[in-house]
């Protein structure tokens, strides 16, 4: 009983990844701006994972993101007359996986050995680095990306395809979602968790109580960023069914990845799904009342967050908890 | 207990250590001395692996560890204090000291452990609920080392543990010291700048500078030595 209750903050999640998935389904018209929150949240969970768990800030997170991308499109890009049918979605996860998680081991072998800042400056060149390879070399086109919509037509039919890129793409996010929040949580009801909280408040002192903090490290890392390529696979790939590497390894998710955990919480459970919601909510509406001025409204109300507020909407909300009966569920 | 046989390591292009023989006796207090910048820190950041060795070895409990990783040494009993108050400052105190058990072996002795650190620091018992970050700097000394008798030692180094410390607080810290080497029967490596204190409390001493070591002895010899004092040691 009391093992089961240390996993009871799952709840909150799940009720909060079910409502937006159940506005989704109840109002079609709206299912554009769920998609776009489910995105969000997902990328907060995902990014949070690392970022929120060990304090290290890895700008070239969106590099995951679109490696993952890339794993779908060359799986269906080149395997849709093998009559594979739907199981080159398959691999293509399988690839997007397999394809994240090598780059963030050859990132996290040479980046992880720096600290703080200077690892955050390491990070900033590997999706402008990585995005150039592409180009340069031509590797899958190069600049001229991957378009594979009549690939997946041919490969699935046009009912699947038209079904899978405007629905399952998007419930699919919600899976990664929620594959995220569990794994955050376990992380963070074991072992790995103490280590990494340990880690993130004084590396040095962690090392000295026997704590291999360089292993840890990578165990958030790599799942960190495999699952930002399950989610490029997804909510990019699968959507869109194109890719350029322009969008791939555009710099801004990395920044949006950011302000959603600061907004929500780093290192908390809930923060970012709360981040997530208000971020795209607030961008939605800006973008019809003020179109093209978000950013410029969003930089100062950013720093005055993290001014004022700097454990975020659910740091905050966690201290107010503590000590009454909701305390088991919000962390 | 613990040798290290002409130790060389340093950051980058830097040389630090320039080969370093010292010998740290089972039950004994050795004390190293130096001015800022002699390598003492870096030669306990080595011995603990997290420093590379670049020649030389680091043999513990006869066992040579040169290339060992630093909680493989945990393990074995190697604890380290590092310099300034390296706390979980978000932490409780009594949330402190368990981290200080994260290892297996650690773990199994934790309630003991606990028992000893509270018996010999009293105030933490009285403020095990209370968050690090919020003692006084004399505590938060306490916590350190307190969580470092947590990892179930038998070897502990310390990195000046009564740097910023008032005069009154550095006497306590010497006298816990001495008490872990005599109560609980610790070998213990200490670097200090106060090198009065420390010839008090030691056993042996090496006196370090640039990177190796310039001097070596009983305290009495070393305080004996007007040269030596002069040199190194500003007394």
């Amino acid at each position: 009983m009391r093992r089961a209750q240390r996993y009871y903050p799952i709840i909150p999640v799940l009720v909060a990844y079910a409502m937006l998935l159940g506005y989704g389904l109840l109002f079609p018209g709206k299912w554009q701006l769920v998609a776009q929150l489910a995105f969000y949240c997902t990328l907060g969970q995902a990014f949070n994972l690392f970022m929120g768990m060990t304090g290290y800030v890895d700008f070239g997170y969106v590099a995951f993101i679109g490696i993952g991308t890339y794993g779908m499109a060359i799986s269906i890009y080149y395997l849709y007359d093998k009559g594979l049918g739907l199981f080159i979605v398959v691999i293509g996860f399988i690839l997007a996986a397999i394809f994240s998680t090598l780059l963030s081991l050859a990132v996290g072998a040479v980046a992880l050995r720096l600290r703080g800042a200077y690892f955050a400056i390491a990070t900033i060149g590997v999706n402008e680095g990585f995005r150039y390879l592409i180009e340069g070399a031509r590797i899958w086109n190069g600049a001229d990306g991957i378009i594979f919509s009549l690939h997946l037509k041919k490969a699935v039919g046009r009912e699947t395809m038209m079904v899978l890129s405007t629905f399952w793409a998007d419930v699919l996010v919600f899976t990664v979602a929620i594959a995220a929040a569990v794994l955050t949580l376990v992380f963070m009801r074991n072992k790995v968790g103490y280590a990494l909280m340990a880690l993130r408040m004084d590396e040095d002192a962690a090392k000295v109580m026997g704590i291999n903090v360089t292993k840890y490290k990578i165990i958030a890392f790599i799942t960190s960023a495999t699952l930002a390529g399950l989610l490029g696979a997804a909510a990019w790939a699968l959507k869109l069914t194109y890719i350029y590497p322009v969008d791939a390894f555009a710099i801004h998710y990395t920044v949006e990845a950011i302000i959603i955990v600061l907004l929500g919480g780093a290192g908390t459970l809930m923060g970012p799904i709360v981040g997530g919601l208000i971020y795209g909510v607030a961008k939605y509406f800006l973008a019809i009342v003020l179109p093209g001025f978000q950013l410029l409204i969003f930089a100062p109300i950013i720093i005055t967050i993290i001014v004022i507020f700097p454990e975020g909407t659910v740091g905050i909300l966690k201290k107010r908890v503590m000590g009454t009966a909701l305390q088991k569920y919000i962390i | 207990m613990l040798r290290v046989e002409k130790l060389e390591s340093g950051y980058g292009p830097m040389q630090v250590l320039w080969g370093p023989d010292i010998e740290v006796k089972a039950g004994t207090i050795t004390s190293l001395l130096g001015p800022n910048g002699a390598g003492k820190s870096t030669l306990l950041w080595t011995i603990l692996g997290s420093v590379k060795t670049r020649q030389g070895r680091v043999l513990y409990k006869e066992e040579d560890v040169t290339h060992m990783q630093p909680h493989r040494k945990v393990d074995l009993g190697l604890a380290m204090v590092p310099e300034g108050k390296h706390l979980f400052k978000e932490m409780t105190v009594y949330e402190n000291l368990v981290m200080g058990a994260y290892r297996r072996d650690a773990m199994a002795r934790k309630e003991e452990n606990l028992e000893m650190v509270y018996s010999m620091f009293p105030i933490l018992a009285e403020r095990q609920k209370q968050v690090a970050g919020s003692l006084s700097g004399g505590q938060q000394q306490m916590v350190t080392i307190g969580r470092a008798l947590m990892t179930n030692p038998t070897l502990i180094m310390m990195d000046e543990p009564s740097q910023g410390l008032a005069p009154k607080l550095v006497m306590e810290i010497f006298e816990t010291i001495e008490k872990m080497k005599r109560e609980v029967g610790l070998t213990i490596l200490l670097v200090e700048q106060n090198a009065a204190a420390s010839l008090d409390a030691a056993d042996y001493v090496y006196v370090m500078h640039e990177g190796s070591i310039k001097a070596e002895g009983t305290p009495e010899k070393i305080k004996a030595s007007d040269d030596i004092k002069e040199a190194y040691l500003g007394l």
